[in-house]
């Protein structure tokens, strides 16, 4: 499809003074315009290493395999201008601390002109009402007023509300907000999935919400891509994820997630162990050490990415479709 | 039984500006309440939830407990004896403890783990003949490997951390654990570990606790009873279970409401309150909760509201509170509907 991406093998690893950090190891990944795909899992994982090789922001530490397609481009093969190009106007991404992404000298109004440079089309005065009307979209009232703030005087979630308006005013063909409730209270978190779920209405581009709340997730997400120490183990429609999890890492979040249990529980679930070392990811399947159902194959065979049904897929020797 | 802990009427007051101000200020602005007129209490052994948006006064709510934040006004009673004195104070924080937010920060980074463990005993003078035994015994207790003595705070994963931060607090045996944001940052499968540990030791050992989260869906299964709290004030106090099932006041219901289902089939389609927390400068009028509350009335923007019990070891701060099984949760109304989800 014309406006989809897609990566293919991607891996990405960080070269480090104690040796290379493997922190993303051949995913696949697809998209495609009007979707909101999720990428969930705990922190680590390799979430934010995979949606800022996607934008083609990663620090230059950072060495890439594999491709990735986008528009029917491939991202490597374009020199540096007109990636940057691409980044700018096609691809945005708002972070958890949306505090990073303002210059702290500058005001709101003068920092949104300059997200609209790509639009030499438009005088002053239309970029100027253009921002208004964005700052309304995402629910600031007196958007003229907050024009004249600067970043510090807003709270965490009228930033992440400025930094969603910023990054739509670059007209993106592809959203990504990673953990964007993460540093917020349960009532703005609310507040914003809500927003998010009224922008994609009229909106025809990507999103991509990064998140290790689960219920933000099914909140917001058509298909999910479930993350575990550098790979991608589950992937599927967001109702076959919450309610047909095949993979044992899946379902064992699944079941540690105590916002599930309405009763009073003695123990809450956890998951015994802990998470491999991204230097010397394990030979065969990474979630072996920690898995309940692993069985002779698992400690030295990497398990292959099963089809069980459309668009569902897991990384596990144990399913069957 | 006699409550450990009974706090009454407790407020505390900041100064708008800090010092700077206060010195060039000749007329300096009135201090403004962060805390105000919190009653509560905690029974031998019980664990207490204290809920809040952030800013809410939490944290400072907790210091003001042990002492390291002074009080405006009130009274604070442990174990049947008014705390009123630093000697007082000092003597309370013996038999108590406190766990901080963000525990690898308040651990110092350049002492092992062993020196940091026995530091509390070591500051209160307790005799320990073995210091480096005395650290290993208290690793063991928390689950760690004794090997951990000579490690740094920087080499620990955020759960371990955790662990050592429960060590710590637990040093002194106290009678009394406040534990402020104990699984803040840490990751589902994690914070299990860290509240089945602090609940093992308190089934074992047989301390209070009073638990300060933003976090409800976890604190519906550790706690026993909640404190609700809304720009420094208690609006709601009650048995868990029963204020999860049939919250009172409206803040508690848009709270609830405000938890996002982790089912994609129960989606929650409005956010359940909108705008965000005011300023504890600028208090509103009547009841505090008005310019939010979905279902406030007239008189609320002009009478504040009494706290007021409501039977069954309810209390209230509402002219209007929700009637018992009426305006329950999405969240509630998910469980009710589903019950238990494996
Ligand atoms: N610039 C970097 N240099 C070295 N290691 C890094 C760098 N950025 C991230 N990592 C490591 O890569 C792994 C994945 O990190 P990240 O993508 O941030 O995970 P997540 O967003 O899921 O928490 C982690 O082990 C992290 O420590
Ligand atoms: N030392 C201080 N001086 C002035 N204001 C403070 C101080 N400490 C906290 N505050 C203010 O008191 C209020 C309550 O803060 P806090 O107790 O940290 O809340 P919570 O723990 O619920 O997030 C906030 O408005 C905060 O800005
Ligand atoms: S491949 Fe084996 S170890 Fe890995 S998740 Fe499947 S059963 Fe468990
Ligand atoms: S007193 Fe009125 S405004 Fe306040 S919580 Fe009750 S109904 Fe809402
Ligand atoms: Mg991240
Ligand atoms: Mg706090």
């Amino acid at each position: 499809m014309s406006g989809s991406l897609s990566a293919t093998g991607l891996s990405v690893r960080y070269e480090t003074p104690h040796g290379a950090v493997h922190a993303l190891r051949h995913v696949d990944i697809e998209a495609h315009p009007g979707e909101v795909i999720g990428i969930v899992g705990e922190s680590g994982c390799g979430k934010s290493t995979l949606v800022t090789a996607l934008a083609n922001l990663l620090p230059a530490n950072a060495r890439v395999e594999g491709s990735i397609r986008y528009k029917g481009v491939d991202l490597a093969k374009l020199d540096a201008h007109r990636q940057r190009l691409l980044r700018g106007d096609e691809i945005a991404l708002v972070s958890q601390d949306p505090m990073t992404a303002f210059n702290p000298v500058l005001t709101i109004g003068d920092q949104l002109l300059d997200f609209q440079h790509h639009r030499k089309d438009l005088g002053r005065g239309e970029k100027r009402a253009r921002i208004a009307a964005m700052l309304g979209r995402v629910g600031i009232a007196d958007a003229e007023r907050r024009m004249h703030s600067y970043p510090h005087e807003l709270s965490g979630g009228m930033r992440q509300r400025v930094a969603i308006a910023a990054a739509l005013l670059t007209d993106p063909g592809l959203l990504i907000a990673d953990e964007p409730t993460t540093a917020l209270d349960v009532t703005m978190e609310a507040q914003i999935i809500h927003l998010l779920r009224e922008l994609r209405r009229d909106y025809n581009g990507i999103i991509i919400v990064v998140s290790h709340h689960l219920g933000v997730i099914a909140e917001l997400c058509d298909r999910v891509y479930v993350m575990y120490a550098g790979e991608v183990v589950e992937g599927g429609e967001v109702d076959a994820i919450f309610h047909d999890a095949r993979h044992p890492y899946t379902q064992a979040l699944l079941a540690c997630d105590p916002a599930r249990f309405h009763e009073r529980l003695d123990r809450l679930p956890t998951i015994p162990g802990s998470l491999p070392s991204l230097t010397q990811p394990p030979l065969g399947c990474v979630y072996a050490p920690r898995c309940d159902r692993v069985f002779a194959p698992c400690a030295s065979i990497a398990p292959p990415l099963v089809n069980l049904a459309a668009a569902h897929v897991a990384r596990c020797h144990a399913v069957t479709p | 039984m006699s409550p450990l802990l009974a706090v009454e009427d407790l407020s505390v007051s900041f100064v708008r500006g800090g010092l700077l101000n206060r010195l060039i200020n000749p007329f300096p602005l009135p201090g403004f309440n962060v805390i105000d007129g919190v009653t509560l209490s905690l029974m031998p052994g019980e664990t207490l939830g204290l809920v809040g948006e952030s800013g809410s006064g939490k944290t400072t709510l907790a210091r003001t407990i042990l002492g390291l934040v002074k009080a405006a006004a009130g009274r604070i009673v442990f174990e049947g004896s008014d705390i009123a004195t630093p000697a007082d104070f000092r003597a309370m924080r013996r038999r108590s403890a406190m766990m901080f937010q963000d525990p690898v920060a308040s651990l110092s980074p350049r002492l092992r783990i062993g020196t940091l463990l026995t530091e509390p005993q070591v500051i209160q003078r307790v005799p320990m003949p073995d210091r480096r035994a005395a650290a290993k015994a208290l690793l063991a207790l928390v689950g760690l490997p004794a090997s951990f003595v000579d490690r740094f705070p920087h080499e620990l994963s955020g759960g371990q951390a955790r662990r050592v931060g429960v060590a710590r607090a637990l040093a002194m045996k106290p009678r009394l654990l406040l534990a402020d944001e104990p699984t803040a940052g840490l990751d589902v499968s994690v914070q299990g570990d860290v509240l089945n540990l602090i609940g093992e030791l308190k089934r074992e050992l047989g301390f209070a606790a009073m638990i300060v989260t933003h976090n409800l869906a976890m604190i519906r299964h550790v706690s026993d009873r909640l404190a609700i709290m809304y720009l420094g004030r208690l609006v709601e106090t009650g048995p868990t279970q029963a204020v999860f099932s049939a919250p009172l006041h409206p803040y508690t219901a848009t709270l609830i409401q405000s938890e996002p289902i982790p089912d994609p089939r129960r989606r929650s389609h409005n956010p359940a309150v909108t705008g965000e927390i005011p300023s504890v400068f600028r208090r509103p009028q009547g009841c505090e909760f008005h310019t939010r509350c979905p279902v406030a009335q007239g008189r609320c923007r002009t009478e504040a509201p009494a706290y007021r019990p409501m039977g069954a070891g309810r209390m209230v701060r509402c002219h209007f509170p929700l009637e018992t099984g009426g305006q329950e949760g999405e969240l509630t109304r998910f469980h009710k509907s589903k019950g238990k989800l494996t």
